[in-house]
């Protein structure tokens, strides 16, 4: 057992609002720069839809990520041969129409302008060519854009969907959307990392955040093909790439990063998980239908007195494991099981969990329910609600299997494209709301809340735990930062005692007077 | 971190010094007082060293005319004054109109002697040891260094030229591969071609950062050719060639190469590729270009969204 430390997220997708906050502070942090207006290390994109950049998920078009060679894996688009063959052409990287050409606007014109018979309008201009253009997208240009032929209905995770269930999804009174707020996710198996020709990635040893060495990379952009998560941009001005570097700065102080600090709907958690790498190749090549499953195994017990043994045995410091027996991500993912990888079929083994969207589910009750015309209200088409949590078990459940947003989709999503993967934790989710329902409104028997919670395997105390840590969870609950110990990264490359008995300040030009 | 340069650390290395620089004094004073003696000899042996290693490539005492004139008594006609200047920077003083500078350069094809980087006592001992050479009489100086031309030796080589055509058509083709680095110098020193350029049907744009050399044999004569390529006067070549210096066969080859480069130039026509040249370019980066489109041609080169932009109003 080889026992590492990873910072690692979770993303509680009910809760994003898709306010975009999140994306700003990142913006305006980090790349608010020339070369890096056009990335967005933090991005929400809208489901059904294309995303940023357009079809990413489609590895077809971009070839991001790892594939299966026998009984290891290849990376799909680059790699020693492949990498080799197209090291001058790059056959697959996206363009920057594919991103979008990013702009500003003229405001000095709306206040600069001399007296004229017209008003002044704010032309926009590309922040690449200086020159005015016609927009032509933007980094979240179908935000709430369900339904479009243009973008929903693009979506390449409508794969294996019949058509008459997508048809379905897009009927006017139907339609639903939820958001996915995307960042790198700091894989276990980065794809970027094996890509890189010139070794300039590197994942960090005391936290696992993937890092791109700005002074060794030589703008291959192999990584920038190479993630199939597309989260890895290159900068045109000064000819390096870039990715989000989970705010290491900030992290390293003992902060959350800047998204996560700023989530309106507090959607996001951060902690400490320990995983065993020895495992990392054969959960990686796992067969499609394991790979959710083997990657979940991966991350230990933090309270497992062997799994303490073995991180010691690593390196991996007393506050390191503390913290991770704190973490609100190991919950989330391991102790719940609520949280699931994004297209862990790509084979990068991911480090940011999802917990799914359960909210387009109630609706779909109308399938079942006959006489959902009286209870429509004709005006403001909302549904009168006195019935929706009305949960004999099998409609409960039934309401799973036909939501709005079909199974099917969302495990193209998360499960590695197995219904039966999302299934258990929808209607975990969907039962929490149930006891909650019971426990504040009442109107539900006791009876039927212990046979919901029985069947997902919680009991009461669970299903408060969760419900705190998704509703009322504090700053300090949801981030559980590790102490950063930069002082021993200092002391493994150089001998500290030296600078001891010294004067303890620099002084930058030297003495000139005296002996 | 960087290591920081702290107060105490320097006061500690200055009072070191201090004391270092006492006992070097007092050594040094010992020393000098010891060695005054010897610093006249000590001179001239300097002069002989600094003259063979740089003037002899172009000028003998006593030897005859090379590439520049014969020192022999040149303090009879020159003051010491005039010569320091002169060796320090011939330029200079051309430039700055001395009727006596003036004329040498001419006498000598124009030939720019190189400015020398001696100190004033280096340029002291030398003309000292020009006047001490010049002193000896009839016989040869310079000896003591293999640079130093003996025109003995340069009369038996001369010789060696005009016997047997076909040692000298050999010599001839060596020395002309040589030039153009087909053959590799011994000694690892850059071919000629790298810098000069000869017109010579074999030979195919040389170099331009350095003279030209077709007429190189009558500017200089054969003993100029041959000094210099020995030992350069010219600081550029004197680094190219710093520890690779040339064998005295190479020498010969392209001694050889260069007399018959400047014989034979007014018969010599370069074949001149022109537009041929560049059109061979034009095709040759068609045919690179048509490779490339095969072996790139699955390369994305349409945004995803391409039809949606294709709709899209346009305000121009
Ligand atoms: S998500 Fe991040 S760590 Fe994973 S492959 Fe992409 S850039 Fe690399
Ligand atoms: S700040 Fe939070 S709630 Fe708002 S879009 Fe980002 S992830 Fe969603």
């Amino acid at each position: 057992m080889d026992v590492r430390s990873q910072v690692s997220m979770v993303f509680h997708l009910d809760k994003c609002i898709g306010c975009h906050t999140c994306s700003i502070a990142c913006k305006n942090i980090w790349t608010d720069r020339k070369g890096a207006e056009y990335m967005w290390w933090n991005n929400v994109e809208t489901k059904p839809g294309t995303g940023y950049p357009g079809k990413w998920e489609n590895q077809d078009i971009y070839k991001g990520g790892w594939e299966k060679d026998g009984d290891s894996i290849a990376l799909k688009g680059a790699g020693k041969k492949k990498g080799l063959l197209n090291i001058f052409h790059n056959p697959n990287m996206p363009m920057i129409d594919d991103y979008y050409e990013p702009f500003t606007y003229k405001y000095l014109d709306l206040i600069e302008s001399p007296a004229s018979d017209d008003q002044p309008t704010a032309r926009p201009v590309s922040l690449i060519t200086g020159k005015p253009i016609d927009i032509k997208m933007g980094p979240n240009w179908d935000d709430d854009l369900s339904g479009t032929p243009d973008y929903a209905r693009n979506d390449p995770n409508l794969e294996g969907l019949t058509p008459a269930e997508q048809d379905a999804m897009f009927q006017l009174e139907k339609m639903a959307f939820f958001y996915l707020p995307r960042i790198c996710n700091h894989c276990l198996n980065p794809a970027c990392v094996a890509a890189c020709p010139s070794g300039a990635i590197y994942k960090r040893g005391e936290d696992g955040v993937v890092l791109i060495n700005q002074d060794v990379c030589r703008a291959w952009r192999m990584c920038v093909t190479a993630c199939p998560y597309k989260k890895s941009y290159y900068n045109w001005n000064n000819g390096k790439s870039e990715k989000c570097i989970l705010c290491y700065p900030r992290i390293e102080a003992g902060f959350a990063p800047a998204c996560m600090h700023s989530c309106v709907g507090r959607i996001r958690y951060l902690g400490v998980i320990l995983y065993d790498a020895d495992q990392i190749e054969s959960a990686a090549s796992a067969d499609e239908s394991e790979l959710v499953d083997k990657q979940l195994d991966m991350l230990l017990d933090p309270y497992d007195p062997e799994v303490i043994k073995a991180a010691k045995a690593n390196g991996v410091s007393d506050s390191t494991i503390n913290a991770a027996q704190g973490s609100p991500t190991y919950k989330f993912v391991k102790k719940w099981g609520l949280a699931l990888p994004l297209h862990a079929e790509y084979r990068t083994l991911p480090m940011l969990f999802y917990v799914p969207p359960l909210l387009p589910v109630m609706a779909s009750v109308t399938e079942v329910s006959k006489d959902q015309n009286d209870n429509l209200n004709p005006i403001a088409k909302q549904w009168t609600d006195s019935w929706l949590y009305d949960t004999s078990t099998e409609e409960l459940w039934g309401t799973i299997d036909q939501a709005r947003l079909p199974l099917k989709y969302m495990a193209n999503m998360f499960g590695a494209g197995d219904e039966s993967k999302i299934k258990g934790q929808l209607q975990k989710l969907m039962a929490v709301r149930i006891y909650r329902r019971w426990k504040t409104v009442g109107d539900i028997s006791e009876e039927k809340v212990n046979e919901v919670l029985k069947d997902t395997n919680l009991t009461a105390e669970l299903a408060d735990e969760i419900y705190n840590l998704t509703s009322l969870a504090k700053f300090d609950d949801r981030f559980n930062v590790p102490p950063a110990h930069r002082e021993q990264a200092i002391e493994m490359l150089e001998f500290a005692g030296d600078e001891k008995g010294s004067t303890g300040f620099g002084i930058k030009e030297k003495v000139q007077r005296g002996l | 971190m960087k290591k920081q340069n702290f107060q105490l650390i320097g006061r500690n290395n200055n009072k070191g010094l201090n004391f270092c620089a006492l006992f070097f004094i007092v050594v040094s004073v010992l020393i000098i007082g010891n060695s005054v003696c010897y610093a006249a000899e000590a001179d001239q042996h300097e002069g002989a060293q600094y003259f063979n290693q740089v003037c002899s490539a172009c000028h003998t005492i006593n030897g005859g005319r090379l590439v520049g004139p014969d020192l022999v008594n040149v303090q009879e006609r020159r003051s010491d004054e005039w010569l320091g200047q002169f060796i320090k920077s011939s330029q200079t003083l051309i430039q700055s109109g001395d009727p006596q500078a003036v004329a040498v350069f001419e006498e000598f094809n124009s030939m720019v002697m190189p400015d020398a980087p001696f100190t004033d006592e280096q340029i002291t001992a030398i003309i000292g040891y020009i006047e001490v050479a010049s002193g000896g009489g009839e016989e040869t100086v310079g000896d003591g260094s293999e640079d130093a031309v003996d025109p003995e030796v340069l009369s038996e080589e001369a010789a060696l030229i005009e016997t047997g055509a076909a040692s000298i058509e050999k010599d001839i083709i060596l020395g002309q591969n040589l030039f153009q680095g087909k053959i590799r110098l011994q000694n690892g020193g850059p071919s000629c071609i790298s810098c000069h350029h000869v017109k010579n049907d074999a030979v195919i744009g040389g170099g331009i950062l350095a003279r030209e050399l077709t007429t190189v044999f009558s500017r200089m004569g054969e003993p100029g050719v041959r000094a210099i390529l020995g030992s350069s006067p010219f600081p550029v070549m004197q680094q190219a060639y710093l520890n690779k210096s040339l064998t005295d066969e190479e020498i010969f080859a392209i001694v050889s190469f260069l007399e018959q480069a400047d014989r034979d130039h007014m018969f010599q026509q370069p074949r001149d590729y022109g537009v041929k040249l560049a059109g061979t370019g034009v095709v040759g980066l068609m045919v690179l270009l048509g490779v490339y489109s095969v072996l790139w041609r699955n390369r994305k080169t349409k945004p995803v969204n391409k039809s949606i932009f294709d709709r899209q109003g346009k305000s121009q």
